[in-house]
């Protein structure tokens, strides 16, 4: 029993819940299926997942609906918001007081460049934003997050996939790795990575404070998520961090 | 080029001293079948923009396939300009490594027009090589000297309905279809695009290597049974410990799980009858 409590929190920075539309291209309808999800995570070892949206036209109930599953599964599931700052220019700070305060959402996944708008309100209830540019954007990494970074040094910006999903353009995890050196609140999710050795490049690199366990789950299976973690063979106090520290610690800051 | 690889040759003194090309020991004792990589590049090209431009490394390749089990691997170049010179680098690495390497000719068919059966069957006869990797779709000479060698095609096409008329036309060839048709991932409905031609076609296989959607991996697996599913990592660029954590992920009953990660394809394998020098 000792053992067990000195055991690292394991802690998914990116999962998804509900139904909608796949967030990678060619889309696909889906309904994500959560038990299936905290079967697999359990089995890999998985203590809790945060989970957002798919991609949907609109958020307002596929928000409500996460926020559900994590009162159904407290203690196993942390709701992230979703929202498009283009087409919900207007509300978007009353829609975060909601889910924020009201249903107890930790973070805001952007679908679309963050606007003002949304990175002032992030600013203002202090939690992170989760934005990825998207396969049309691979070889313009840098631009999309050179200015979010500088203009709002103290929101802290998670960038999915090593910067590219699947891998399939490597030098956006260059890119990506570059990043997170160089701007203080820029930090990389682990998830989805293809081409496994950049995900050890970015471990050799960056302090581990800069890198978040992730596994795109249940859209990709979690097992194989934990499994790129356990290869990255960190030493005991760098894992605790990117295994489950660095996120609870990004999401605590609110 | 020359290469002075980095992997020192005495980790695997164990299993050395077989013939120049054969089928390895098993790693794990208690496996029957060995374990075989259908997909790795090996070696050296020039353009240097990409790392399938540039270097495989086979000792660091060697590495990962201790660390994940895996016996042999199928090597073939990466992207050259002249695979007649890469696939004798291939050659020069299996000699070196012959428990854990066999080795696999790259062709282009259309650039290599009217030069590839003599190629072909100087690299298998003379270097001992033992398969084709393609990208581009191969032509007449290529699939009749494929067909007189009894090698097997792993085959990465633009699209998997290229697959249809080779594989009608020429039912005797092995046609392993790479990325369980759509390299990782990229597109999910190519990967079901692949399971319905593994299914309507015998002599269609499919690879698993760089398979992101696992689900994919799944479907395959139950819906055209183990042996029509071949392990393959497109090491080094994909991890070939975590592509093969995905097969055994699937939780196969073992005889079923030996047939994917190697028994299948020392099945294609052992159908070479172009006879060695």
């Amino acid at each position: 029993m000792k053992r067990e409590t000195r055991q690292p929190l394991v802690v998914d920075a990116l999962a998804f819940a509900g139904a909608g539309r796949t967030w990678a291209s060619p889309e696909r309808e889906v309904d994500y299926n959560v038990d299936l999800l905290l079967e697999r995570g359990a089995a890999a070892g998985i203590d809790r997942h945060c989970v957002m949206p798919p991609r949907n036209d609109t958020y307002a109930e596929a928000n409500r609906a996460v926020a559900r599953l994590c009162e159904k599964h407290a203690g196993k599931l942390i709701g992230f918001a979703a929202h498009s700052p283009q087409r919900e220019a207007g509300q978007l700070r009353q829609a975060l007081v909601d889910e924020l305060k009201g249903m107890g959402l930790k973070a805001v996944r952007s679908d679309g460049h963050p606007t003002r708008e949304l990175m002032d309100a992030a600013q203002e209830f202090r939690i992170p934003v989760v934005y990825y540019p998207g396969p049309a954007r691979w070889q313009q990494l840098g631009r999309y997050y050179h200015m979010l970074a500088t203009a709002y040094p103290a929101v802290n910006l998670i960038i999915p996939h090593l910067g590219q999903y699947a891998s399939l353009s490597w030098p956006a995890h260059i890119e990506a790795i570059d990043l997170a050196k160089r701007y203080r609140n820029v930090y990389l999710d682990l998830s989805g990575i293809g081409s496994f050795k950049y995900a050890e490049l970015a471990a050799a690199d960056l302090p581990a404070e800069k890198l978040l366990f992730g596994t795109g789950a249940p859209e990709l299976d979690p097992r194989v998520g934990k499994e790129a973690l356990r290869l990255l063979k960190l030493a005991p106090e760098a894992y605790a961090k990117v295994a489950g520290g660095n996120i609870l610690r990004l999401l605590g800051g609110r | 080029m020359k290469t002075d690889w980095a992997y020192s040759r005495r980790s695997f003194l164990g299993v050395a001293g077989a013939a120049a090309v054969g089928i390895a020991s098993p790693a794990s004792p208690t496996s029957k079948v060995p374990v075989i990589d259908c997909h790795t590049h090996a070696g050296t090209a020039g353009r240097l923009m990409d790392p399938w431009t540039t270097i495989a490394d086979p000792g660091e390749i060697l590495r990962r396939n201790k660390e994940a089990r895996i016996d042999q691997a199928c090597i073939f170049p990466i992207s050259h300009d002249n695979f007649e010179e890469a696939n004798q680098e291939i050659a020069r690495i299996v000699k070196r490594y012959p428990c854990r390497f066999i080795g696999f000719a790259k062709h282009d068919p259309v650039a290599e027009k009217g030069r590839i059966r003599s190629m072909l069957l100087r690299e298998c006869r003379q270097l001992g090589l033992r398969g084709l990797k393609l990208h581009v779709t191969p032509t007449p000479e290529v699939l009749d000297t494929v067909a007189e060698l009894g090698i097997p095609i792993l085959w990465h096409p633009g699209r998997v309905a290229l697959f249809a008329p080779v594989a009608e036309a020429y039912p005797t060839i092995d046609l392993i279809l790479a990325h369980l048709g759509s390299d990782l991932s990229s597109d999910w409905r190519e990967h079901m695009a692949g399971i319905e031609m593994a299914r309507r076609y015998p002599n269609v296989y499919l690879d698993t290597g760089g398979t992101v959607l696992t689900r994919y991996l799944e479907q395959a697996a139950q819906e055209l049974g183990p042996g029509k599913i071949i392990y393959g990592s497109d090491e080094p660029e994909v991890d070939c410990r975590l592509e093969i954590f995905k097969v055994r992920m699937l939780g196969l009953p073992a005889e079923q799980e030996a047939s994917i990660l190697g028994g299948n394809m020392q099945r294609l394998l052992s159908k070479y009858n172009g006879n060695a020098a």
